[in-house]
């Protein structure tokens, strides 16, 4: 019952939040609101007992990817004047969601068909870390390591790209 | 009752393909682009548990690494738009437009 009632709290919020993502004009009201949507998808990965992967969503996604975004939006200083004229912007909302609303609905049929499942929390081992790691390490170790070399060209990319010190011109 | 989480993920899908589709504002597509990211994390920790096996947290786990690596570059890029044009708007991306 209280899962229940946390369930839809935290998906009320999360909608709203990415409602107001992509409602807000200036990009830092769009930030804050995106804040509330992670935040309340930790929570709803914490009701489906994945107990590692809530400390990072709110670790690294509402932490450090987040807090970098809100860090250059402040870096660069965005003035009303700065922001793009979207005059168009109902309309493309109103095409985009007469485009989008069929395949949602096809998909939300779908999904009647999968198993449906009670959501008690799942004790011992699931989810945890000794639980993931180990799984991370056997079965996935391959894919970890290329996620690692991604990440490294990323560093590498990001600071050839942003750090240059006005050497040319 | 695993159903709603992945209506509530099928829903977040499609704000930010919206949210994509209708702003023209740099950092708001961006962030459209996080919250389908997240979406699918959801779906993926979903179906695990549905599944009771933590596949699916370790292919979420991926996917929030290429998110960051992603907001790296990405934030790179806006940055050396806005020092090149003076603009946040995503038309200025149209270069490539014979």
């Amino acid at each position: 019952m209280t899962s229940t009632l946390l369930f839809f709290g935290f998906g009320l919020l999360s909608v709203l939040g990415a409602l107001g993502l992509i409602l807000f004009k200036h990009p830092m009201n769009g930030a804050m609101s995106f804040v509330v949507t992670l935040i309340s998808l930790a929570g709803l990965y914490a009701l489906l007992s994945a107990k590692l992967i809530f400390a990072i969503q709110l670790i690294v996604y509402a932490g450090a990817i987040m807090s970098l975004i809100l860090f250059i939006i402040m870096f660069l200083n965005i003035q009303e004047s700065d922001l793009p004229v979207e005059t168009g912007r109902w309309f493309f909302l109103a095409g985009g969601i007469a485009v989008i609303a069929p395949i949602a609905i096809l998909l939300l049929k779908a999904i009647k068909s999968l198993p449906g499942g009670d959501t008690v929390i799942v004790g011992g081992e699931f989810g945890g870390v000794k639980g993931v790691g180990l799984l991370l390490f056997k079965d996935w170790l391959l894919p970890f390591e290329i996620v690692s070399i991604l990440l490294l060209v990323a560093l590498v990319g990001a600071v050839v790209l942003a750090g240059k010190r006005g050497v040319n011109e | 009752m695993i159903l709603n989480y992945l209506s509530l993920s099928i829903i977040l899908f499609c704000l930010g393909i919206l949210g994509v589709i209708s702003r023209r504002n740099v950092f708001t597509v961006f962030m459209a682009i996080e919250l389908m990211l997240n979406a699918a994390n959801l779906a993926f920790v979903t179906l695990a548990r549905l599944h009771e096996s933590m596949d699916g947290h370790v292919l979420a786990l991926m996917v929030m690494a290429v998110a960051a690596a992603e907001a790296a570059l990405a934030l790179a890029v806006v940055i050396l738009l806005h020092k090149h044009k003076g603009k946040l708007d995503t038309n200025v991306f149209s270069l490539l437009k014979g």
